[in-house]
């Protein structure tokens, strides 16, 4: 078992990292985007954006509609209702 | 002072925008309601919900050509859980201004069963038909309408049995409480 408690222990045993390790990773999490990114970024945004607003301006448009049926139903009945009794008393 | 007139124009527009003929002043009714329903809508806000009309559907095309003339719709309608909750008095504001001199009543019924009572008047502008009141009063609700413009009630009444709205007849009126 004398080898594979070596091996284990020469696997496992704590190394430090490469001198500069930390300033490499450091500088690569700090780099910018590149301008093909950017761009592509702004034009998602862009799009959602324009969608949202689509989506909105519809969602606007069918509760409009919605409220104009609702006023002309409401506006419908008592006239129909006068008519129907008109109807009724010249029959 | 240039804020003030900035002001002064903003609170002005939504005054000239919207062409409602007389003040629908129902405080009193709303304050006795169970329900109430509160519809205002300029000829802009008309005219963009007319955009999501279907063409192909035939209610929708009757409704389209309907709202042409309208310059704008409001409606307040207010439902009591039991009737004799409102009083005429409450209708009062109401009547005193339709009792101009633009005004003229058109017809008027009252239900010998309930007493629901129901008012067409026309707004008269130099000969011409500028608009419309309704104010419909039953024992448990009350619907005051203005339409701006120029409307065709024979249509308007078409609608009837359109949209959920269930076609009055003569035998369907509601029956006396006891």
């Amino acid at each position: 078992m004398d080898w594979l408690e070596n091996e284990l222990r020469r696997a496992l045993a704590r190394e430090d990292p490469p001198d500069g390790f930390a300033e490499r990773v450091m500088a690569r999490s700090a780099r910018r985007p590149s301008g093909t990114r950017r761009w592509l970024a702004a034009a998602a945004m862009v799009v959602v954006a324009v969608g949202a607003a689509g989506a909105w301006r519809q969602h606007q448009g069918y509760e409009a509609k919605r409220e104009m049926m609702l006023a002309l139903q409401l506006a419908s009945a008592p006239i129909d209702r006068i008519q129907s009794e008109i109807r009724g008393i010249t029959q | 002072m240039k804020t003030l007139l900035l002001f002064a124009c903003l609170t002005a527009l939504p005054m000239l925008a919207a062409p409602q003929q007389f003040e629908l002043n129902l405080d009193s009714v709303a304050a006795k309601a169970s329900e109430h329903v509160d519809v205002s809508l300029n000829a802009a806000t008309l005219q963009f919900a007319a955009k999501f009309l279907d063409a192909n559907d035939p209610d929708d095309a009757k409704v389209k050509k309907l709202i042409e003339g309208i310059e704008g719709i409001y409606v307040r309608h207010y439902k009591f859980k039991s009737a004799g909750t409102w009083t005429q008095a409450d209708l009062e504001p109401i009547r005193a201004q339709l009792h101009g001199p633009d005004w003229s009543k058109i017809v008027s019924t009252t239900s010998s069963e309930d007493g629901a009572n129901t008012e067409v008047w026309l707004h008269i502008a130099g000969n011409k038909n500028i608009g419309v009141a309704i104010l419909a009063a039953e024992p448990n609700s009350v619907t005051v309408v203005n339409i701006a413009g120029n409307i065709d009630l024979e249509s308007l009444a078409k609608l009837g049995g359109h949209f959920g709205v269930p076609k009055v007849k003569p035998a369907d009126k509601p029956k006396k409480e006891e």
